[in-house]
């Protein structure tokens, strides 16, 4: 839940998504669920050259589990937090340990 | 006659020899087959003898013992395989399909009688053209009161009297001719009226039902017309009603939607096909709309009512549609129509038409209307309510506290940045209800709130919605697994917060876990300094202050005159907690760690260690505002001491060859600056003369100054000591053996630090990091002697004199900023940098 609740604080900034198969992806977060899957909008693709027939694409849904990585705006980060929530989630693990 | 079947006259009686047609003959595929099927028979033109290769006279004509098993029982004579071939026979069977074959043939093609120069064109109206067979029929006074099927799904529409019961009991069957003829003359009191020349040919298949519809549809405007005068008196003579010329409005009005009247009966009689039209059409024109859906509707909902029939466009013309229109007189027969006047009936004509084009749009319109019922809808919202209620966090545990735990940073986040939650205690259902609002409220945009939301009664329904989905999420047994009754097996279902576990990964028993603990505990005491049990001993320093927060959060109302026991109790149990908390953190903070001889231990002082990582550094903010002031002043003398040491002074001292420091170190200072830095220096700003200088005594004792002096951090403790006590003694509440004690100290702080005094600023020039120096340097200044000054400005006066030169070819804004550094130390001991010209 860490990365969900992370991933809903980004709605409407600029992420850029990597997937697996190597598309990078920059657009505003619209939305994201528990799967992590992610729509985006007003996108972009990196390498527009090599992923023509994306260029004219605005927004799109990507499956949770085709993200490589999601490269975060690092103003939208609050990174204390995060450390807390880490331990939080951390935590949580260790006292319920059948999860 | 041969076999096959085949000419077998001899060539000899032929006149021309069929192997070698003539031109015009086509040509005999059979021609060389005849001929050899001629050899083993009474050909003669071949000679046996030549063909024959003695094959035969190899075979035992005697051995047939198993010719029954290689041909059957019949034996030689083969009775079964005769020249009565039965190819009819054969034909027949296959009849149906070729019937079949046909009826569909001519179902694509318009009958020859028909004949249009194109395919009947669908114009929507169809169902319209139904009425004129009803009232013709109803004209022709049969009397049967009997409902058809279908009319019963229009409720008020009373079935007209039907002709043909069979293809009502039995719509889609599909009538011969003569079996519509024959149910005709069954029922019809004048059998003559059935009798009428129906011009359909004698070889005209049976009719399918949409075949003579789309006919009848296609062709009856034209043939209204085309019937001649002569023909429509002699039926409707013979049928007995007396003879009417067409409506004059009939002109200006469609035919086809068109009241029937009398001058409609021929039109009946010439088209005896159309009366099977009449029962089909409805279940034609809802097959497509209404007998799916309700299956399916019970798929989704089993509890669910009955569903009411969509309304639909009745029928026009139909007589309860005519009723339905005021101001015009209910017309629930048609044989009302004929009693009207010339201008009602035209009125009611024009009226029909247009309420048939309304009834039309709102058709086409509402084609899957009612498809769902309110309470479909209902389900399917609360289903995506539900996910969306898990989704968004538990919203079935009791208390924000779950829910805190589970989206913890996003609850915060929001809290710190301003998100859609104001206040941190508003429950969670409210959490839910904005990312609705969020999410599904347009007018609101991602600022939408509750008040936005202007009377929209359509999300509070939703917002009930969401209150229902949660109490019976609340009511729902917790099992992971559903069996629903009749299916085959289990259905488990995860959530977002309990999501299906891919792995199973069993923790070690707790003793184990406990064990491992003690173990750690252990080696803490015996290398209390290794980075790791260092970080982890952070990490527990961190989880206590989390708890502290936590329990911080849920302080009861403090109690007061009037509260009763019960909560003063909690509150002083609230207290007690919040005491053993504070131990806690303050144990793990190994503050008070004995402090060993900087000289005989290569390992920092387990603080210091702790000040040493980021995180540490990170939390010390958050540690101060929990400690009380004998707690804080340990620390803070813990500092002082160990001020050489700590990692942003001994790591932060330039190497010769260095212009700057490591970024990693860069970091570290500024970290230090920032988060250790305020806490000191709010506290040392309230503290008594007494401590700072006790507090200067020990740096002056414990530690090296002159290689303090050259970091950031130790000259801005230093600072800060000085300035305090100067603080301290304009405010004029010092007694003079305090300030005497300090001024012992400073000077001795002042004759150490005087020779590094002009090499304590970063190295160029050219920086303007050199801000920090400055303020020291003013800070000293303020407290100088006037011979101490003098010899401040001799030692920094390079500097002075270099810095101010520099900022002459800088920007305006940045000398500006350069020139008020230099001007704090300046000013302090009265000086001026516009005095130095």
């Amino acid at each position: 839940m860490l990365f969900f609740s992370f991933f809903k604080t980004l709605v409407d900034h600029e992420v850029t998504v990597e997937l697996k198969n190597d598309i990078s992806i920059r657009g505003t977060l619209k939305s994201v669920d528990q799967f992590l899957n992610i729509k985006l909008d007003d996108i972009q693709v990196l390498d527009e050259l090599k992923y023509p027939h994306l260029s004219s694409v605005k927004n799109v849904f990507i499956r949770g589990s085709v993200v490589r990585y999601v490269h975060l705006p690092a103003a939208g980060v609050d990174t204390a937090l995060l450390e807390d929530a880490t331990r939080r989630e951390a935590a949580q693990q260790s006292t319920k340990p059948s999860r | 006659m041969s076999f096959f079947g085949f000419d077998t006259t001899l060539p000899r009686d032929r006149g021309h020899p069929r192997e070698a047609p003539g031109f015009g003959e086509a040509p005999d595929p059979f021609a060389g087959f005849s001929h050899r099927g001629g050899a083993g028979g009474d050909d003669e033109a071949l000679e046996f003898e030549d063909t024959y290769d003695g094959l035969g006279d190899q075979l035992d004509e005697t051995d047939d013992t198993f010719n029954d098993d290689t041909f059957g029982s019949s034996g030689l004579e083969a009775p079964a395989v005769g020249k009565d071939f039965d190819f009819f026979g054969q034909t027949a069977k296959v009849s149906d399909a070729i019937h079949e074959e046909q009826l569909r043939y001519t179902r694509h093609q318009p009958a020859p009688k028909f004949a249009q120069p194109k395919a009947p064109k669908r114009t929507g109206y169809e169902k319209y053209q139904i009425p004129d067979l009803q009232a013709s029929a109803d004209l022709w006074g049969v009397g049967s009161k009997q409902q058809a099927p279908e009319t019963i799904q229009q409720q008020t529409f009373i079935a007209p009297p039907t002709q043909t019961s069979a293809a009502q009991a039995l719509p889609k069957k599909i009538m011969s001719l003569e079996e519509v003829e024959a149910a005709m003359r069954t029922q019809k009191p004048k059998p003559k009226a059935a009798q009428a020349p129906a011009p359909v040919p004698p070889s005209y298949p049976p009719f399918s039902v949409a075949q003579a519809q789309a006919l009848a549809q296609a062709t009856a405007p034209p043939q209204q017309q085309s019937i001649p005068a002569a023909l429509q008196a002699q039926v409707s003579n013979v049928a007995g009603f007396p003879v009417k010329p067409p409506a004059p409005n009939q002109v200006g009005v469609d035919p086809r939607f068109s009241q029937p009247t009398p001058t409609d009966v021929p039109n009946f009689a010439a088209h005896p096909p159309q009366i099977l039209q009449r029962p089909q059409p409805i279940p034609a024109q809802f097959s497509g709309h209404r007998g799916s859906p309700q299956p399916r509707q019970i798929l989704q909902n089993p509890n669910r009512q009955p569903v009411q029939p969509a309304p639909y466009p009745r029928q026009f013309g139909s007589p309860a549609a005519a009723g339905g229109f005021p101001g015009a007189p209910v017309i629930t027969n048609p044989q009302q129509l004929l009693q009207l006047s010339e201008e009602e009936r035209a009125a009611f004509l024009i009226e029909d038409a247009k309420r048939a084009k309304r009834n039309h749009k709102i058709f086409l319109l509402s084609k899957d209307n009612g498809l769902m019922t309110p309470q479909d809808k209902n389900f399917i919202t609360r289903i995506q309510l539900q996910q969306l209620v898990t989704a968004t966090g538990g919203l079935n545990e009791p208390g924000s506290d779950a829910a805190l735990s589970e989206d913890f940073y996003y609850q915060v986040h929001n809290q710190i940045r301003g998100g859609p939650r104001q206040n941190p205690n508003q429950p969670l259902g409210h959490f839910a209800q904005t990312y609705l609002f969020q999410t599904g409220g347009r007018h609101g945009g991602p600022g939408g709130r509750r008040h936005h939301r202007g009377g929209d009664n359509h999300m509070q329904r939703m917002e009930q919605q969401v209150q229902r989905a949660v109490e019976a999420a609340k009511l729902k047994p917790k099992n992971k697994q559903l069996v629903i009754e009749g299916s085959l097996g289990k259905i488990s279902f995860s959530n977002a917060k309990t999501p299906k576990p891919l792995l199973n990964i069993k923790r070690q028993e707790s003793s184990d876990a406990s064990s491992r603990v003690n173990a750690d505990k252990k080696s803490i005491n015996v290398s209390a300094n290794d980075r790791k049990s260092i970080l982890r001993g952070i990490e527990s320093v961190y989880s206590t202050l989390m708890k502290l927060e936590d329990h911080e959060r849920q302080m009861p109302p403090p109690p007061t005159e009037e509260s009763d026991a019960a909560s003063v109790q909690e509150h002083l149990e609230w207290r007690r907690e919040m005491v053993d908390l504070n131990q806690t953190l303050w144990k793990e903070l190994k503050v008070m760690e004995p402090i060993v001889p900087k000289l005989s231990s290569p390992t920092p002082h387990p603080f210091i260690a702790f000040l040493s990582h980021g995180k540490g550094k990170k939390a010390i903010p958050r540690i101060f505002r929990h400690l009380d002031q004998e707690q804080r002043v340990t620390v803070l003398t813990m500092v002082v001491v160990h001020l050489d040491v700590l990692d942003v002074v001994r790591g932060a001292h330039l190497q010769p060859n260095e212009q700057q420091l490591p970024v990693a170190v860069r970091e570290e200072v500024e970290l230090f600056c920032q988060a250790v830095m305020p806490c000191l220096f709010g506290y040392v700003n309230e503290a008594p003369l007494s401590i700072v200088t006790g507090l200067l005594g020990l740096v002056i004792d414990g530690v090296n100054i002159q290689s303090v002096a050259y970091t950031k951090v130790g000259v801005g403790i230093l600072t800060m000591l000085i300035s305090r006590a100067e603080l301290v003694k304009q405010a004029g509440n010092v007694n003079e053996q305090e300030w005497e004690q300090w001024t012992v100290l400073y000077n001795r702080l002042f004759d150490i630090i005087e020779p590094v005094l002009g090499s304590i600023f970063p190295v160029s020039v050219h920086s303007s990091e050199d801000m920090y120096v400055w303020q020291f340097l003013a800070a000293a200044g303020i407290g100088a002697s006037p011979e101490q000054q003098q010899r401040l400005v001799i030692a920094v006066k390079d500097r002075v004199l270099d810095t101010v030169l520099q900022s002459k070819t800088l920007p305006a804004d940045m000398a500006s900023q350069r020139l008020s550094n230099v001007n704090l130390f300046m000013r302090a001991i009265g000086l001026d940098v516009e005095l130095l010209g």
